[in-house]
């Protein structure tokens, strides 16, 4: 056996196979081969010494014994083979516990390059816990697996190799652990040890027997054959990178240093080479304790190099602050790859040929590359905190999923991206887009589509037909070509037949090996589209649960007409991408591990497209599509809820239908049940191979780990696309996901992009961008509405927008309110400040400053709500229901009849003429700011009139002076302010809103309808404001229409009111209210009718998804914390669509909070993220800074303190 | 400090439509305070003068009164030497719903009308409640010699 393994060529390739003499003989000895590798790990544990390796070598049985028993234990091999992991497993855990290796047990499993153990059993082993969880995977038995890998009829065996000869360095700096004389000399072979030093079981050197004259200078050597096998429990390898070496009598002489030994051990450990025939070039002739060794190296790859044993371990288990970082199949991959590098760069192996990576890694200097490498090996402190920090919730939250996803963002600030980059990084996406090259839609279309659009769909065309049927002969950007060197010396063995392709190529970015030519090929057969703003902030995310739909540039409507453009799969790509999985059988790249799973049933083919779109929008997408394509074009099928379990029927039945469309829910729940069934269950989603896959609002699985991205990444399909308004949230790896979904090689493997771009790009290096930058140019068109095409126009024309905001002034008394308030709520916050208990009460004080928020809008929003002091505020609100309205011409009529209670006769004749003048006139100048306003009240009795605000603040005046209130035209005492009788009018032309109990007593004899009322509604500055504006509108356009956003449901009743009393029409919409509900409010408000209507709504959940465009004015009661949520609520009406400018007011207080909630707006970027959001874990820095910003009382725009 | 649209508008309307015998212009530099002239009604002692005062509108404008003296040296029973005016609107029977032309007019008919009786110049309300035409006639000279 040994002289087999001896005269193994060192490279046999697979299709070099035929040339072999005897294939029967290959076979065999390839057996052989194998055999031998394992068989080092069976003979291994019984021999090793208990505990302490470094003694090893005195006790270590003579080499041939070693051979002989692998003999013999070779037959129980096969037996052996899958118990021996479990056996390690228990070994582990009967290892003395030590701090750091808590994960130990998880370990194990995971670097362990077994030859026979593939990745399905290494997620098996190293989740016990989760095993329920998976489909009982039939465990490939080791031996029927040889078999089947030499079956001649499997249609491509995988590449069978030998280890094959790498080069050959010098260590200068070995080290001597050892002193005296005659241990050894130079020219003396050495072996090479692999230290475990908390693994009693230590690995022995296996002796081959068979001499080699020609590398020694006359002096028999020995084949040192070593292969560390990780079955044996593999160490943390920063710690125990220790490799030693021994001379031929087995005594250790000495060490590696450790900068050779790191990547030495860390290649050995994943058994990727090994080494043999070293021999020692100078040593001094008494050794030394550190006394250095030159020692000489030879460096053969092992075949297993090449497996692709690299599986991005997607399903351990996770908490969902992980998700920065990577999983552990991702870590030891880069490990491995910075170890491979640092290998070619000792043994002076330079890449054959690397092709160009389009314009950015190419660049990189090999010196970058390194430092690069380096940098994603250094421990990111941080991380390392973060997930140590974290560790305590892991046990909770167990399973990632969407929602928890929410929380995870927040971690790694420095990868955040200013609106700045995230403008740089699309600029060069777009820098094209002007010349672009427009179509037409086919003519099932219905609609028109505008110039833009028809270019969107040109471009999505050809992504999806375009590129795809072009052969690429190119080496694939990533890759790197490695000649073989030839070993010196080895004449006899090397296979000269062989030397002219002997290439094995590398990956320098994953770390991958393989012998098969990698090709350039575009997977990636679509792409994403992209709209609306640079910048969401994730306070918006929240919102999305309610409703979510495009940001108006007509990302539905392009989609469906690509839909319609592109039905079928066109035989020529089906054609090449046979040839191409022909030739490229075994994906080399990363992310296939759910092909695994997918691949035992083959899918069904289908002609369908399948949306999968936020629940909200399911609706949306079924009613676009009938309104697109002209009827019976689409079928269109809506799988959710109840009615979802037909689709394979449906989809085969007759001619099928054309669009699935369904949610991110019903998907995320498929794939679970698919995932956790035990009788390979697999839902029709993942069986159906479809044409096209659309995710709309695609942010959705931004999270790579979370249940829906995951599921997303197991659908099949020829085409994929993703829309979003969003494609990057806020960080660079939002995009990844989006990639991975795509499969947008290599960008779809999460080291490759944590390498390429989030890490550099936290170290502040611009490639980063520039990388980015080159990939979107490839797989993104992003439209916004600012955007201007090639003539110079914008591409959506949209009317003006005017935007104004309103700094009001509180009434005394709302200020008095409102500053006693703001001082409570600042003296607890003072006392919380100085004994640091701010974290701890962190809600407590959000709910004070939202007591402030309130107050601001309206007094009795506070005061109602708090007991003690309620009264008053409670009994105003009661009033306000039965508004007492007199219709004026009764009032005349009383006057005429002399029934009334006031006294001299003048009085009432002047009383008469005045409101003879009322009714006639149409406008009145108030007497006190001269300016004619639509609030008039009369002052009952003497009936002067003037506007609401003047004779309330000439009270408070009367009030401020003791004096009693009077007219200030006749100055009749007493007059309070109850007293006062609204003048509201009614133009006849409209008939009284039915909401109104008010009886408006007029008999159509006058143009305009006087109402009397009394003035006992406590009305506010923004009320008021807010009235004034609708009026005045209502003056200037008779039917307009108007929006008015409120984030308080209490405040939006307020608005009722006062939209009541002065008779507006109005529909309300809020997140109380059932979808049904939503859109009947909806409907109903944007019907055309000749009245003014308001709708009002709750930021929350109107601010996104509604298309008001019938309205075009604005009011924003409040503001929010985020001011893109503000202009997505804008642009409910400010949208294509609208054809009208579009006039925003905003209503604020000054010397209030509001001022303060403006400045956090404008602090950095959306620092808000989740500042604010009062989510279990407290606050952190950055919102106890905004805390201290809200109670800031330095500031110009601070509340007057007392 | 924005000028109130109030102030504005009562200003254009003195400028445009000014009541008769009274101007009153305000200062480039400050809105608020006027360059009052009235001329002496027909009829009175102050005949033919042309009396120059000043106005003030406070902040607090119209909620408060403006504030309003004579630059002119004036023999009046309810002027004083500094020519501080005595005229309840100016004071607490001050009305939002008065104006500066409303307060002027009331200036200019005080000219007319004296009231020794709510005096603010003492000696001379005493000199009119005693010797009316001589007063008058010391308000003529007095008219002659500053107002003119």
């Amino acid at each position: 056996m040994d002289g087999v393994l001896a005269s193994i060529l060192p490279l046999l390739r697979p299709d070099s196979k035929s040339k072999m003499s005897d294939p029967e003989a290959f076979r065999k000895k390839q057996v052989l081969f194998l055999r031998g590798d394992s068989e080092d790990e069976d003979e291994r544990r019984p021999q090793l010494p208990p505990d302490d390796t470094s003694l090893a070598p005195a006790d270590a049985d003579p080499p041939a014994s070693s051979a002989d028993e692998a003999m013999q234990v070779d037959d129980e091999l096969k037996s052996k083979e899958t118990p021996v992991v479990t056996d390690n497993v228990e070994d582990v855990n009967n290892e003395p516990p030590e701090t750091e290796e808590l994960e130990a047990p998880k370990e194990p499993a995971k670097r362990k390059p077994n030859f026979f153990v593939d990745s399905d059993d290494e997620e098996e082993e190293k989740k016990p816990e989760e095993l329920p969880l998976f489909p009982p995977l039939p465990q490939p038995s080791p031996p029927p697996r040889k078999k089947a890998r030499l079956d001649p009829n499997e249609p491509t065996p995988p590449p069978i190799i030998r280890a094959a000869y790498l080069g050959e360095f010098i260590v200068d700096n070995a080290f001597a652990t050892l002193s005296g004389k005659g241990n050894i000399k130079p020219g003396d072979t050495i072996h090479i040890m692999r230290d475990y030093p908390h693994d009693p079981r230590a690995p022995v050197i296996k002796e081959g027997s068979s001499s080699n004259t020609k590398n020694g200078k006359g002096m028999q050597q020995s084949k040192l054959e070593f292969t560390a096998k990780s079955s044996i429990k593999p160490m943390k390898k920063e710690k125990t990178a220790i490799m030693r070496f021994e001379n031929t009598k087995r005594i250790e002489i000495g060490r590696f240093p450790p900068a050779v030994s790191e990547w030495m051990a860390k290649l050995i450990d994943l058994d990727v080479i090994h080494f043999q025939g070293c021999t020692v070039v100078d040593c001094p002739p008494k050794l030394r304790l550190g006394s250095h060794i030159l020692l000489s190296i030879k460096v053969f790859i092992q075949p297993s190099a090449f497996k692709n044993h690299i599986t991005i371990d997607d399903d351990a288990p996770r908490a969902a602050f992980q998700e920065d970082k990577e999983t552990e199949g991702e870590k030891s991959l880069r490990a491995r790859k910075a170890a491979l590098l640092a290998l070619f760069k000792t043994v002076g192996l330079r890449p054959n040929k690397s092709s160009a990576l389009g314009k950015s890694a190419a660049q990189l200097q090999e010196d970058d590359m390194e430092k690069m490498v380096k940098m994603t090996n250094e421990p990111k402190t941080p991380d390392h905190m973060s997930s140590a920090e974290a560790s305590d919730d892991e046990g909770v939250s167990g399973l990632t999923d969407a929602e928890d996803d929410v929380a995870v963002d927040e971690e790694n600030d420095e990868e955040e991206l200013t609106d700045n980059q995230l403008n740089v990084i699309y600029r060069k996406a777009q820098q094209n887009d002007q010349s672009m090259i427009e179509m037409e839609p086919p003519a099932e279309f219905a609609l028109t589509l505008r110039g833009y659009q028809k270019q969107a769909l040109h471009w999505m065309s050809s992504m999806e037909l375009g590129t795809a049927g072009r052969e690429v002969k190119s080496l694939h950007p990533l890759w790197e070509e490695y000649i073989f060197p030839p070993e010196p010396g080895d004449d006899g063995l090397i296979d000269l037949t062989l030397e002219e392709d002997n290439y094995f190529y590398f990956n320098p970015y994953s770390g991958e090996l393989t012998l098969d030519f990698p090709r350039s090929e575009r997977t990636c057969r679509g792409g994403i589209l992209a709209d609306g703003k640079l910048f969401i902030a994730r306070l918006r995310r929240r919102a999305y649960v309610l409703s979510l739909s495009s940001l108006g540039m007509g990302k539905t409507i392009q989609m469906i007409s690509l839909i319609l453009t592109n039905r079928t799969y066109p035989p020529e790509l089906e054609e090449a991408d046979q040839e191409l999985a022909a030739k490229n059988k075994k994906p080399l790249r990363l992310g296939n591990a759910f092909e695994v799973l997918g691949d035992r049933a083959p899918r069904k083919r289908t002609n369908s497209t399948l949306i999968i779109a936020p629940t909200s929008l399911l609706n949306q997408w079924e009613t676009e599509i009938q309104r697109a394509c002209e009827k019976g074009t689409l079928k269109t099928l809506v799988w959710h809820g109840s009615t979802r379990l037909d689709l394979e029927d449906a989809l085969e039945d007759g001619e099928g239908v054309d669009v699935v469309i369904t949610s991110y829910g019903v998907l995320g729940s498929e794939w679970s049940k698919q995932r956790r069934s035990r009788t390979n269950y697999r839902s029709s989603l993942f069986k159906t191979e479809w044409l096209r896959i659309v995710l709309d609002e695609a942010h959705h699985t931004k999270s790579r780990t979370s249940i829906s991205a995951r599921a997303v990444y197991d659908l099949s399909s020829k085409w994929r696309w993703a829309l979003t308004g969003t494609p990057i949230v806020n960080r660079l790896e939002d995009l990844y996901s989006l990639l991975k979904f795509l499969d947008f090689t290599p960008w779809s493997s999460y080291s490759f992009f944590r390498s390429f771009i989030t890490i550099p790009f936290t170290k502040r290096d611009p490639k980063a961008v520039e990388i980015v930058q080159v990939i979107l140019e490839n797989v993104l068109l992003r439209r916004e509405k600012t955007m201007r095409d090639k003539n110079g126009k914008m591409i959506v024309e949209l009317p003006e927008k005017e935007v104004a905001v309103d700094y009001l002034e509180f009434s005394d008394l709302e200020r008095k309110i409102y500053d006693s308030i703001y001082g409570e709520v600042k003296s607890n916050f003072d006392r919380l400040n100085a004994r640091g208990l701010i974290g701890k009460n962190y809600t407590h004080i959000l709910a004070m400053i939202m007591k402030l928020r309130r107050a601001v809008l309206h007094p009795s929003l506070v005061t109602a709500k708090e007991a003690h002091d309620s009264q008053d505020s409670d009994d105003e609100i009661v009033e306000v229901k039965d508004v007492k309205s007199i219709a004026l011409e009764e009032m005349i009529k009383r006057f005429a009849s002399g029934d009334t209670k006031t006294g001299s006769s003048s009085t009432d004749k002047f009383a008469q003429a005045a409101l003879k003048e009322l009714a006639e006139q149409e406008e009145q100048e108030c007497r006190i700011c001269l300016t004619v306003k639509d609030d008039n009240v009369l002052i009952p009795e003497c009936f002067h009139s003037c506007c609401k605000d003047c004779i309330l603040s000439y009270l408070a005046k009367c009030r401020e002076n003791k004096e009693v209130g009077n007219c200030p035209m006749c100055r009749r005492a007493p007059l309070k302010e109850t007293d006062l009788l609204d003048v509201v009018r009614h133009k006849s032309d409209q008939s009284g809103p039915s909401n109104d109990d008010g009886d408006d007593g007029a008999e159509g004899s006058s143009s305009t309808d006087i109402v009397l009322r009394r003035n006992d509604f406590q009305s506010s500055t923004k009320l008021n404001a807010l009235m004034q504006h609708l009026k005045r509108i209502r003056d200037q356009d008779p039917c307009f229409k108007a929006v008015v956003f409120s984030q308080f449901t209490s405040f939006l009743d307020l608005i009722e009111i006062v939209l009541k009393r002065d008779r507006f029409d109005y529909e309300r919409f809020d997140g109380t209210m059932s979808i049904k509900q939503k859109k009947a409010a909806v409907d109903r408000f944007t019907a055309s009718s000749r009245k003014p209507k308001i709708f009002v709504v709750s930021l929350k959940a109107g601010g996104v998804g509604l298309n008001l465009t019938t309205a075009n004015h604005v009011f924003m009661m409040d503001c929010w914390w985020n001011a893109a949520v503000e202009s997505q609520a804008v642009d409910r009406v400010h949208r294509i669509g609208q054809n009208k400018t579009v006039y925003v007011r905003q209503f604020l207080i000054s010397r209030t909070i509001e001022g303060r909630i403006l400045k956090i707006q404008k602090r950095k970027t959306a620092i808000v993220k989740e500042a604010f959001r009062g989510r279990g874990a407290g606050a952190n820095q950055e919102s106890l800074e905004n805390l201290k910003i809200m109670f800031d009382d330095d500031d110009d725009d601070g509340v007057v303190e007392k | 400090m924005s000028l109130p649209k109030r102030i504005i508008k009562e200003t254009e309307r003195l400028v445009n439509d000014p009541a008769p015998g009274i101007s009153a212009v305000p200062h480039d530099d400050n809105l608020r305070y006027f360059d009052v002239a009235i001329t002496g009604p027909e009829g009175s002692p102050f005949e033919g003068g042309i009396f120059k005062l000043e106005l003030f509108l406070p902040e607090e404008y119209p909620m408060s009164p403006p504030k309003v003296r004579f630059l002119t040296k004036i023999y009046h029973p309810n002027i004083d030497k500094l020519g501080r005016i005595c005229l309840d609107i100016l004071k607490e029977k001050w009305s939002p719903a008065l104006q500066i032309r409303t307060v002027l007019l009331s200036v200019q008919a005080l000219l007319s009308s004296p009231n020794p009786d709510d005096p603010l110049a003492t000696d001379v309300a005493k000199h009119y409640k005693e010797d009316e035409k001589g007063a008058q006639n010391v308000s003529r000279e007095w008219t002659r010699q500053y107002a003119s």
